[in-house]
């Protein structure tokens, strides 16, 4: 799967979660600091990319992940 | 002053009378830590503007929210950070850029989770002094100020406080909590609550300092988990009481602590960490309080009443029974019953029953009502020699309590006096306590509360020192020569400085010592036993051997060379018995003090409060009766002589069943220069000198036996 393609489904997952307009959230936002995401909201913003990816993440390094970019590659890890 | 000291001076104050907030990284969803802050600093109708800061919502609490901190077009003055810990870094920067200088950061996830955590403080602190702001946290439950002109809950508390006049520092926030649910009940006011948390960057001491120049607060209260800096702590405590006149009630959690696994020296061993703790905080005029209830009963006598003249009581009571126990915990605690005059007692004896007791305690009898104790309550406030009034009451079938309560807060507001009570109970009293309690009457449950309460304010303000003394200092000391002697041991791995070279250092530092000499063979010990003079004390020497009598290395009273000479060869037969491995330099032969009385003295260096100075009961029993008191070096002759006066076996000093009394001035003498070597060589870990010989008055004092376990660590 392309990069653009991940990214762009990685944003549609947020918007949906965080309930914002997908054009809000630019590549190197921070899910709490740039989107307001709580800390509630981080554990369902990572649930929601293990369905939409159909993919098993570490749970506890996949909340160390901060930006949008950082969810790019972390989860490319699991799909290439 | 430090230059942050004098930034986090100036920002203290914005943060606590701020005219504008933003609080940082709040949201919608209720019962969250980052809303409720938002929403109580809004439900307690905070005098000035807030700025919610949420990156998702639009608006919070129907208020415009903003999406950075940086966009707030106004001037913020304080900023409170609720995100994850994982940001609060990028917000505490954009704080800076904006040009706030004063934050609280309420996320917890730092250096009480470990590493990570601790390295994102260090981050916080750095970014703080980039841009001269202080913080307050992190990992805290916020900040309250009650004054009208500010009405500031930026805390995630349940409900405001009430106003007063205590201000109350805690390094923990759950006790936080605890506590404004306990003072609630009681109607007690905070002027400022203060939950400091981790401490980063702003820590007990500042806060203690602005509590100081606070005019709405009277009394500082503290609960600490760890003191970092003791001596700082101590001087804050000095200061605040001696420029303001304000009383320091700490309670320091942690007094079961295991202190050092095995100490090396008796010091090391009976000067533990609590005793430390109470010694500093006594030394620096801080109250103690050993739980929470204690240092309310206290704070509120502080806070409520005015200071007492002397510790001369009047026990107003409707029970003979209270009243006799009141009157017997006021003589336990070091107070005085009044003396009426004959005027008072002719008073009462117009006015009150026959069956009443007119004296002090006055026993106003079972079925007093409130005109009995009005008419009690204004003889024992007129009394000149009355200085506090002491309220007891039981409740009766025919004893109307609210009634009464009225009376008491009626009649006091005429007079200048403290007035404290007890009505005793629970259940019927609750509505005449509320009533005293609302009217800032000091209201204990127990009469034993009570008197325990008003002598500790009578005892600080009896105490009270705001005369700096002026201290000694031995010039004719060579510290250089003693630096090179401890420099040297620690070079060649020594643990224990060599005996010999202890006992020197002593005579440097100018403490008598015994004539000595170290002997090498039985004949050169008759020798030199000959030449000092019968009796003789003859004594191992090996630095193998630190506790030289367990090893049977120590015989006194030789009295003559033959006996000299055996005893050599005696007691290195029995020290091999008991150690074959030690090795053996011989034996000192020293002159044998007849009839002096055995003290010890001693120093232990504390991370926290640095060195300490001890004296006690000395001989071979000091570690079974731990008759010992501990100050924080250094001392002056006033510190030096409480020391003396503090143990019990000072009896034994002073002279009994007709002993002359010891030469207290020489052992005064012996402490002040311990102090001062304490401070001089930090290569010093711990000290005995055990014992030190005192003669009678005049006579002065020897050294016969010192031991200084050496800081390896510590090359000066």
């Amino acid at each position: 799967m392309e990069r653009e393609e991940i990214k762009n489904r990685i944003k549609k997952v947020i918007a949906k979660v965080l309930e914002i307009d997908e054009s809000e959230i630019s590549d190197n936002a921070n899910f709490s600091f740039d989107l307001g995401a709580s800390s509630f909201q981080s554990i369902r913003l990572v649930a929601a990319f293990q369905e939409e990816f159909n993919i098993e993440m570490d749970e506890e390094k996949s909340l160390e992940v901060q930006t949008v970019s950082e969810a790019v590659d972390f989860i490319s890890t699991y799909i290439t | 002053m430090s230059i942050r000291t004098e930034i986090h001076k100036q920002n203290i104050v914005k943060i606590f009378n701020p005219k504008s907030i933003a609080v940082v990284g709040t949201n919608n969803v209720k019962g969250t830590v980052p809303y409720d802050i938002l929403f109580n600093i809004l439900k307690t109708e905070f005098t000035g503007i807030v700025f919610p800061v949420s990156p998702g919502e639009k608006s919070i609490c129907s208020v415009k929210a903003y999406k950075y901190v940086v966009d707030i077009n106004d001037a913020v003055d304080l900023a409170i950070i609720v995100f994850p810990n994982t940001v609060c870094h990028m917000a505490l920067e954009q704080c800076g850029q904006k040009g706030i200088k004063g934050v609280v950061i309420i996320s917890a996830g730092f250096k009480e989770v470990g590493e990570k955590g601790l390295e994102r403080e260090k981050q916080l602190k750095q970014i703080a002094e980039k841009y001269d702001m202080s913080i307050i946290g992190p990992n805290c439950l916020g900040i309250i100020n009650t004054d009208p002109n500010i009405n500031l809950n930026a805390s995630f508390a349940r409900k405001m406080t009430e106003q007063g006049s205590i201000g109350f520092l805690s390094q923990s926030g759950a006790l936080c909590t605890a506590v404004l649910d306990y003072a609630l009940a009681k109607h007690i006011g905070f002027s400022k609550f203060i939950s400091f948390g981790n401490k980063v960057d702003i820590s007990e001491i500042d806060l203690i300092y602005y509590l100081m120049e606070d005019d709405k607060t009277k009394v500082i209260l503290l609960y600490l988990e760890e003191v970092t800096d003791g001596r700082a702590l101590m001087k804050a405590a000095r200061d605040v009481t001696s420029l303001s006149g304000k009383p320091v009630l700490l309670l320091k959690a942690g007094r079961t602590e295991a202190g050092a696994s095995a100490a090396a020296s008796h010091t090391g061993s009976l000067a533990g960490n609590d005793e430390i703790y109470d010694a500093a905080f006594k030394q620096a005029g801080i109250i103690r309080c050993d739980n929470i209830e204690e240092m309310f009963n206290i704070a509120i006598a502080f806070a409520y009443q005015p200071a007492p003249r002397s510790n001369k009581v009047a026990i107003i009571t409707n029970a003979g029974g209270p009243g006799v126990l009141t009157t017997d915990a006021a003589i336990h605690d070091g107070l005085q019953l009044a003396k009426f005059s004959e005027e008072t007692t002719r008073e009462f004896r117009k006015c009150l029953p026959a069956n009443a007791n007119i004296k002090n305690p006055v026993d106003v009898v079972g079925d007093a009502h409130a005109d009995r104790y009005n008419i009690a309550l204004n003889g024992a406030f007129r009394e000149d020699d009355v200085d506090a009034v002491f309220v007891i009451l039981t409740p009766q079938s025919m004893t109307d309590i609210e009634t009464i309560a009225k009376e008491v807060v009626k009649v006091s507001k005429q007079y200048l006096k403290p007035v404290y009570a007890s009505f005793m109970g629970e259940a019927d009293v609750a509505a005449g306590v509320d009533i005293l309690l609302r009217n800032k009457i000091p209201h204990y449950i127990l009469p034993e509360s009570m008197c325990r309460s008003f002598s500790r304010v009578y005892r600080f303000y009896r105490d009270i020192d705001i005369n700096p003394h002026p201290q000694r200092i031995y010039t004719d000391v060579d510290t250089k020569t003693v630096h090179s002697i401890l420099n040297e041991a620690i070079k060649n791995n020594h643990l224990y400085l060599p005996e010999d070279e202890a006992v020197s250092i002593l005579k440097i530092y100018g403490f008598p010592v015994v004539s000595s000499k170290l002997a090498t063979s039985p004949d050169e010990a008759a020798l030199v036993a000959l030449n000092i003079g019968f009796p003789v004390v003859m004594k191992i020497m090996s630095d193998d051997i630190i506790h030289k009598s367990d090893a049977k290395g120590v015989v006194l009273n030789i009295n003559s060379v033959e006996e000299a000479r055996n005893t050599y060869s005696a007691i290195i037969e029995q020290v091999l018995q008991i150690m074959p491995e030690a090795r053996i330099k011989g034996m000192q032969v020293s002159e044998m003090i007849l009839s002096g009385e055995e003290v010890i003295l001693g120093i232990k260096r504390d991370p926290s409060f640095g060195p300490i100075v001890m004296f006690g009961l000395g001989g071979v029993y000091v570690e079974v009766f731990k008759d010992i008191s501990l100050r924080v070096a250094p001392i002056d002759e006033i510190i030096a002589d409480s020391m003396i006066k503090q143990i019990r076996s000072y009896k034994i000093l002073q002279g009994i069943r007709g002993k002359a009394p010891r030469d207290i001035a020489a052992i005064r003498e012996c402490l002040i220069r311990l102090s001062q070597l304490a401070l001089d060589c930090p290569q010093i870990k711990e000290l005995d000198i055990n014992p030190l010989i005192v003669l009678e008055e005049t006579k002065g004092c020897y050294v016969t036996d010192a031991r200084i376990l050496l800081n390896t660590s510590t090359v000066q």
